[in-house]
């Protein structure tokens, strides 16, 4: 029994100081001291672009495609096919786009950055960073979080576009219940401006407690390869349960009393 | 990746089974890591996505009762596998890559050979078993859990819950759960296969092990979402009774 709740009490161990780093970067980030290394935000900006997007995009992709036969299905069983526009917008644009993302974005930049950091650490380039008298904490967790912030809104956006294509091509193309027309009439019906920014909402959260997490946990890595190797491991555990609850606050909060629907009262 | 898999299925089934021990280690390990992240995310999902979101539309049309038979498409069929496979492949799957790539690191798998030990007898194989049976039996309380969150959610809209269970059993067939249960224990051993080999591969000193967890959990995630499309598409195909709501 002991065994069993032992992670729980690590979590809460960890998470203070979690609270505590994310606090420090978020000042740095806030206090305009990261615009001193804007070259390097700027060459985190382009990693991120070239290594992540594509392998977001994808994942995206797929779970559009997901929704859309889903969707299809369900609207099919209770005998409106041609309503599967509905199922497809709210499901990829309020729930899973959002979720996927955060996924991904745990799963690529998260990990990597620990992987990458904590290798700094490890090989002590981060002391000889600091010796140097440039702070770590500004050049290398603040410049990646300033550099997660201007690029990723635009990355999510796209990666709306990607779901909704894949809904479209599984629910028209594939399934064939209902028109090309048909489909979009709901489908954009049932959304709005608003609910784009919500769900942008949601994923910046998301996207913004990925990168913190990462980078504390790489930040503080120690006890050589191995340590890299399990302060990796452990980031994904703190990433996945905050992504669920991020997701559930922001449904709770933005959709919980209002299901901004285009019908009813 | 595939030879990876011929061997590991192979010395599994062939004698002598020296794995009995490690096994159960790993599977109590899997457990005492994964329980409590699969807990609070099947419910958080469940109450969000499915749950408000459904209940929602479903109140807009005047039906909340048949929220129990969309718990059904949703949660046993797609949901609750995947977030447990998301659970188990971050959780187990990066903790699996990052044990086996520091061994790899220290040459202990080199060591392991030179004393005429076998590593994919002793090491891959015990993890990929023990993967497949805790992915496959944590479903079943994915399954719960998120039909719990629904239970949340439909108390919040203050709905009765009768109704629920009602359309809830109506639909529940035993296809949709041996189809979820089976696709969960593929998931476990896709993951297992995943990690264990990006584990064994691992090169490169410190940087090494941190990518190898980084690769690994991006190939399984991929993997995991391509394999339940299809395998979703083939069972709705393959069983057409399953998409027709009863009453």
């Amino acid at each position: 029994m002991n065994e069993l709740v032992e992670v729980p009490r690590d979590w809460l161990d960890s998470m203070g100081d979690v609270v505590r780093f994310g606090a420090r970067v978020v000042g740095r980030v806030a206090g305009l001291q990261v615009l001193r290394y804007t070259g390097e935000t700027l060459r985190q900006a382009g990693i991120l672009i070239v290594s992540s997007t594509l392998v977001i995009w994808g994942l995206v992709f797929i779970i559009g495609l997901q929704c859309g036969i889903e969707g299809a299905y369900f609207n099919q069983s209770v005998g409106t096919p041609a309503y599967s526009g509905v199922f497809a917008a709210w499901c990829d644009l309020r729930e899973l786009v959002p979720l996927c993302f955060g996924y991904m974005m745990a799963a690529k930049v998260g990990t990597g950055i620990v992987a990458e950091l904590g290798s700094m650490r490890i090989s002590d380039e981060i002391d000889a960073l600091e010796v140097m008298g440039i702070s770590g904490i500004t050049f290398l967790c603040a410049t990646r979080l300033l550099a997660a912030l201007v690029v990723l809104p635009f990355v999510y956006l796209c990666s709306i576009g990607a779901g909704f294509l894949a809904s479209y091509l599984a629910v028209v193309q594939q399934i064939g219940d209902v028109s090309s027309g048909g489909f979009f009439l709901i489908f954009w019906q049932f959304q709005n401006p608003p609910d784009v920014l919500f769900s942008l909402i949601k994923a910046m959260a998301m996207a913004v407690l990925v990168v913190l997490v990462g980078c504390y946990y790489g930040y503080n890595a120690s006890g050589g390869p191995v340590g890299v190797g399990t302060a990796t491991a452990k980031s994904m555990v703190i990433n996945i349960v905050g992504v669920h609850l991020i997701s559930m606050l922001g449904t709770q909060i933005f959709w919980g009393n209002n299901p901004r629907a285009p019908i009813g009262g | 990746m595939m030879i990876l898999t011929g061997r590991t299925i192979v010395s599994a089934i062939r004698p002598p089974y020296p794995y009995g021990p490690e096994f159960v280690g790993q599977f109590m390990f899997a457990l005492r890591l994964c329980w409590l992240p699969l807990a609070i995310s099947t419910v958080a999902f469940g109450y969000e996505a499915p749950g408000l979101q459904a209940i929602n539309f479903l109140v807009l049309f005047g039906a909340p009762d048949r929220l129990g038979g969309f718990f059904v498409l949703a949660s046993i069929r797609e949901f609750a596998p995947f977030v447990d496979a998301i659970v188990l492949a971050g959780v187990a799957g990066t903790a699996i890559t990052a044990d086996l790539g520091a061994r790899k690191i220290r040459e202990e798998l080199d060591a392991l050979e030179v004393l005429g030990v076998d590593p994919i007898k002793n090491l891959v194989v015990p993890r990929f078993v023990a993967l497949m049976l805790v992915t496959g039996l944590f479903d079943v309380y994915a399954l719960l859990l998120g039909v719990l969150g629904g239970v949340i959610a439909t108390l919040v809209n203050n709905e009765p819950l009768g109704p629920f269970w009602a359309t809830f059993f109506n639909n529940a067939s035993t296809t949709d759960l041996w189809g979820s249960v089976v696709k969960t224990t593929m998931f476990g051993a896709i993951i297992a296969i995943v990690c264990c080999y990006k584990g064994m591969t691992a090169s490169g000193g410190a940087e090494g092990v941190g990518r190898a967890v980084n690769q690994a959990v991006v190939i399984a995630f991929l993997a995991i979402f391509a394999f339940n499309y299809v395998f979703t598409q083939v069972l709705l195909a393959t069983h057409p009774q399953l998409t027709t709501i009863a009453r």
